[in-house]
């Protein structure tokens, strides 16, 4: 200890006296070690971390499979036959996703909620930090009883005990508040109110003629808690058993399907791991530039202290001590770049939050505890280790008699191990580099997407409306009347009714069956997308009518039923115009128009078969109103304000959001990655310029009497210049060159993550190359202008 | 103490060879204060440095007590430099991030020896060469004379029987080299064996014997 404390205090004695080569390598170490430890912070928070539940791996999202696809949606009746059927959960539970307007105590509020079946604490058992749960074994379906979220009690109730037994109107419905769920209790849907259904499943948005016993309609997820003495695999084998029953008794709905299980924490996240890991790789790659970074100067500083050394193996060191003394430098060294990296990534992370996108799960999870601060000490020590091994061996074997003779400025540069950091650092950049290249000309070319409606001056507003008090004719006669209202005002006068909104991640859809055409196999999607729309939907949207004719005031709830299909739908109707056909989605409605395609789904996902009923013939209470306006989603919010408020005081509107912002949160994504990947690859660039500069400043700082000799033989300056520069630019290629191969490997990693773009684009990767080569070049002039100054009288002087 | 028998020692380059040394034989018995003298190029600090086992390169044999140099590995050799050779260098070669006690410190603590017992040589030391009111200074805070009088203490201070000196008042003024040698002749006295490198005559004149070498033989020894 006494020896290693020893080594600690000349250790930050020598960092203090070198203090030029200690600032630039705490930086480059803080910066990788921040950016890492930010990095790790999100993927241990969203990926890694367990759910804060007992036993949380026992804890299962059920869902239905066919040989394609995994649809985490469920119709009550195939719940209910795999709730009773599946012996190896001990607790099954079904919910949905629901709005609540909650009154009765202050001003009106919307909040997030969930409506579950009585199982559904049982699943997490989460306790409650107030009051108590709903559970199956206690509390009958229907029971007006909530549970609410720490924030609803503490912005509502100022967190009073009290709050536990008051009866608050919940959708206009009288429920008592029976207790409070932590902060943390925020899966698989984050919600302020959880209410119990009236049913054995939660209620259906859609009035179904056959309630229980539809297999038609999916529209709620499924959890369930893995019995203690059963194993995963057993469970699975009882949800393919219940699936193969119900394929052979229900063909029509259930053919080819079947049921699994996944752990909830893994399909929470699923859409975001791949894209994490790999930034978590990318950031790792700035970490390894900078470890060969700092490793460069090492060297070099060891080159610098050849006679210390010399002196210190003379009086009796040995390799070993003097590797001791080295490392323990590095050590010293990387943790303070630890220390100061940790600083900077929560630094880095504040900021890596407030550009993330809302849609990436468990983002609240994020923080920066023991289990990240562990993490950085362990990457702190690899990292000291790392770079701080080649040079420790390097500069523990003195050449002593040149060395102790003059202070090791003749003896051999050495500068070939740093020779071979510098071509790593530029391969790795060059990764990095084409890795944000192509993320970049991914997200640009989704960017130049036609969505097929218009992109501008489009506002929607959410008007959505509690189940509990209004029926299907009152929510028809509610959105009529806004629709009047709107279209009244000039500020609104081009309004229409939609649901879903476009690229608003709705995933609702109707099988899709045209008369007289055969039957497809279930193999095949057989799926439309389902929306609901106003007459002028599309005139306002900006989508084109291709043939027959747009909805009317005629197509009233008496009339018959139609509906309008998209270009992409045609194909179904076997080269026949659509118009006057019938179409099966669930109930046969007549053809009247045909309009062009839009994306719905996303901006990378192509035009679906879709089709569009009218919502006075088949209604949700989920619609919204998009206005063609060009005052703005202030004013817009104002007037639809005004027209809701005259007819129902008690109703708040959703979200206001121009469809400018609708169309950059579907991208929200793809643009948090390309760029971080993006400032990734900046971050190595300038990383690898400094390691170019640092090897060539110093080659040439030892090569001053050699380049001395050459200008006195008659070499002019500019032939030092290009002497310097090559030498530089011909590491760089052969980074580039070792770069290239490696990124065409690994950019395979990034394949699905990319939007009409190739792994292996050659504008890119020639663009890129170029682009280093430059930088390359670039840091070698400051050098080689200093080596053409050189004067020879001096440089020889000197040797 | 010491017996050098046909130490030679050469670089090669291409066919040719040039060699440094040529069949050196010595002996320098304990006790002994040895002189090494001759023009530039002699092979001087080259035999200097074979002797301090800082130049491994070469042959012959070389005898230090009953340890056969010629013979041991690297890690043996450093035990048995370790055990026996101080060595004071023409240009101190203290390091300068230590203070006069971290250096004089530093020999000790590359013995192994317990904290507790360094501290009682190194104050020891510092007593002896009259250097305690410098020792928290740092090198490049003394004068030249003082920085060699550091150095002989670092080189002293593991009890060594045989030091090594390289032209020890090369960087010094006359009075300053005085006092050196007056300090070298008290350490002789002692029992310690001494071997310098020098060009002085009067330095030389300190010691009880002289090897003259010229083109890396010894073409004279008294």
């Amino acid at each position: 200890m006494g020896v290693l404390g020893q080594d600690i205090r000349y250790a930050l004695r020598s960092f203090r006296r070198a203090p030029g080569f200690t600032f630039v390598a705490l930086i480059t170490l803080a910066l990788g070690i921040g950016g890492t430890t930010a990095i790790f912070s999100i993927v241990d928070g969203v990926v890694l971390r367990p759910l804060p539940y007992p036993q949380p791996e026992r804890i299962h999202r059920l869902v239905r499979v066919n040989a394609r696809s995994t649809d985490g949606s469920f119709s009550a009746a195939d719940y209910l036959d795999v709730k009773r059927d599946t012996k190896a959960f001990v607790s099954i539970a079904a919910l949905r996703e629901d709005i609540i307007d909650l009154t009765g105590r202050g001003e009106p509020q919307r909040v997030p909620g969930a409506q579950t079946t009585g199982g559904f604490f049982d699943v997490f058992m989460a306790p409650p930090i107030a009051g108590r749960v709903y559970r199956e074994a206690t509390d009958q379906p229907g029971a007006a009883v909530a549970v609410i979220s720490e924030r609803l009690w503490r912005q509502q109730f100022g967190r009073e005990a009290g709050a536990i037994g008051t009866k608050v109107r919940i959708n206009g419905t009288p429920t008592e508040i029976i207790g409070v769920m932590p902060a943390t209790f925020r899966h698989p849907v984050v919600a302020d109110v959880w209410t119990l259904s009236p049913l054995e499943v939660p209620v259906s948005p859609v009035p179904t003629d056959d309630g229980l016993s539809s297999r038609d309609v999916q529209y709620f997820m499924a959890v369930g808690r893995l019995d203690e003495t059963a194993a995963i695999g057993a469970a699975r084998e009882q949800l393919k058993s219940v699936g193969a029953r119900l394929a052979r008794e229900f063909p029509d709905t259930n053919r080819d399907r079947t049921f699994d299980a996944q752990p909830l924490a893994e399909s929470l996240v699923a859409d975001v791991r791949g894209a994490l890991w790999i930034l978590l790789g990318a950031v790792g790659f700035v970490l390894l530039i900078a470890c060969a970074n700092v490793a460069g100067l090492l060297m070099a500083r060891g080159a610098a202290r050849r006679r210390e050394l010399a002196v210190r193996t003379a009086i009796g060191a040995d390799r070993g001590r003097l590797m001791q003394q080295l490392m323990t430098e590095s050590l010293v060294l990387a943790g303070a770049g630890g220390g100061l990296g940790l600083l900077a990534g929560a630094w880095i992370l504040q900021g890596l939050m407030a550009l993330a996108p809302d849609n990436i799960p468990r983002l609240n999870e994020v923080s920066l505890d023991w289990r990240v601060a562990a993490f950085t000490l362990a990457a702190t020590m690899a990292v000291g280790v790392l770079f701080g091994l080649a040079p420790a061996m390097q500069a523990s074997q003195p050449e002593l008699n040149t060395d102790l003779k003059d202070g090791g400025r003749s003896g051999t540069t050495r500068t070939g191990a740093r020779s071979v950091m510098v071509v790593a650092q530029v391969a790795l950049a060059l990764v990095l580099l084409i890795g944000a290249g192509l993320m970049i000309t991914s997200l640009a070319r989704l960017q130049a997407v036609d969505p097929g409606f218009r992109t501008t001056e489009l506002v929607s507003v959410e008007l959505l409306l509690p189940q509990a008090r209004y029926s299907e004719p009152l929510q028809r006669q509610f959105y009529a009347g806004a629709l009047e209202r709107l279209r009244a005002n000039p500020v609104t006068a081009r309004s229409a009714l939609i649901f879903p909104f476009p690229l608003g991640g709705s995933n609702a859809r109707a099988d899709f069956e045209v008369e007289g055409q055969p039957e497809r196999p279930s193999s095949e999607d057989a799926h439309a997308e389902l929306n609901m729309v106003s007459d002028g939907y599309f005139a306002t949207a900006g989508l084109r009518l291709i043939d027959g004719r747009d909805f009317t005031v005629a197509d009233g709830p008496d009339a018959p039923p139609v509906v309008i299909v998209n270009d992409a739908a045609r194909g179904a109707f076997g080269g026949r115009s659509p118009i006057g056909a019938r179409v099966n989605l669930g109930t046969w409605v007549t053809v009247v128009g045909v309009v062009s395609d839009a994306r719905r789904q996303s901006l990378d996902t192509p035009p679906q078969p879709a089709v569009y009923l009218p919502y006075t013939q088949f209604v949700m209470p989920y619609m919204g109103v998009l206005v063609q306006t060009g005052q703005g989603a202030g004013a817009t919010a104002l007037v639809v304000r005004a027209a809701v408020a005259d007819l129902d005081p008690e109703l708040p509107i959703g979200e206001v959001k121009t469809i400018e912002q609708l169309i950059s949160e579907s991208t929200g994504q793809p643009r948090f990655r390309s760029f971080l990947l993006a400032a990734f690859a900046a971050l190595a660039l300038l990383l690898a310029a400094v390691g170019v500069y640092g090897l060539i400043s110093f080659s040439v700082a030892q090569r001053v009497p050699e380049l001395g000799v050459r200008l006195a033989l008659g070499a002019s300056p500019w032939q030092v210049f290009r002497l310097v520069i090559g030498r530089g630019v011909q590491l760089a290629v052969a980074g580039v060159i070792i770069g290239l191969a490696v990124a065409a490997a690994a950019a395979r990693l990034v394949g699905g993550l990319l939007f009409n773009t190739s792994t292996t684009d050659p504008v890119i990767y020639a663009c890129v190359s170029l682009l280093l080569l430059t930088i390359a070049a670039l840091a070698c002039y400051v050098p080689a202008r200093r080596a053409m100054r050189v004067d020879p009288m001096t440089a020889l002087r000197s040797e | 103490m010491i017996k050098l028998s046909s130490i030679e020692k050469s670089y090669r380059h291409g066919l040719s060879q040039t060699f440094v040394l040529r069949r050196v034989n010595a002996e320098i018995r304990q006790g002994d204060f040895v002189s090494i003298m001759g023009p530039s190029g002699a092979g001087k600090s080259t035999l200097l440095h074979i002797l301090g086992m800082h130049d491994s390169a070469w042959t012959g044999e070389y005898w230090l007590f009953d340890d056969p140099i010629h013979q041991l590995s690297a890690k043996d050799r450093m035990r048995v430099q370790k055990q026996h050779v101080g060595f004071v260098f023409q240009s101190y070669h203290l390091l300068d991030n230590l203070t006069v006690y971290e250096n004089i410190d530093l020999p000790l603590s590359y013995r192994d020896v317990k904290k507790s017992e360094r501290e009682g040589m190194v104050a020891d030391i510092l007593d002896r060469f009259n250097i305690v009111g410098k020792k928290d200074l740092f090198p490049n805070q003394l004068s030249g004379g003082q920085q060699q009088l550091v150095a002989i203490a670092r080189a002293v201070v593991a009890k060594p029987s045989l030091i090594l000196a390289d032209e020890p008042t090369g960087n010094l003024h006359t009075d300053q080299g005085k006092e050196i040698m007056e300090l070298f002749r008290r350490l002789n006295e002692g029992g310690t064996t001494i071997v310098q490198v020098t060009h002085s005559q009067a330095n030389a004149a300190y010691g009880k014997r002289v090897i003259n070498l010229k083109d890396g033989w010894i073409v004279d020894e008294n």
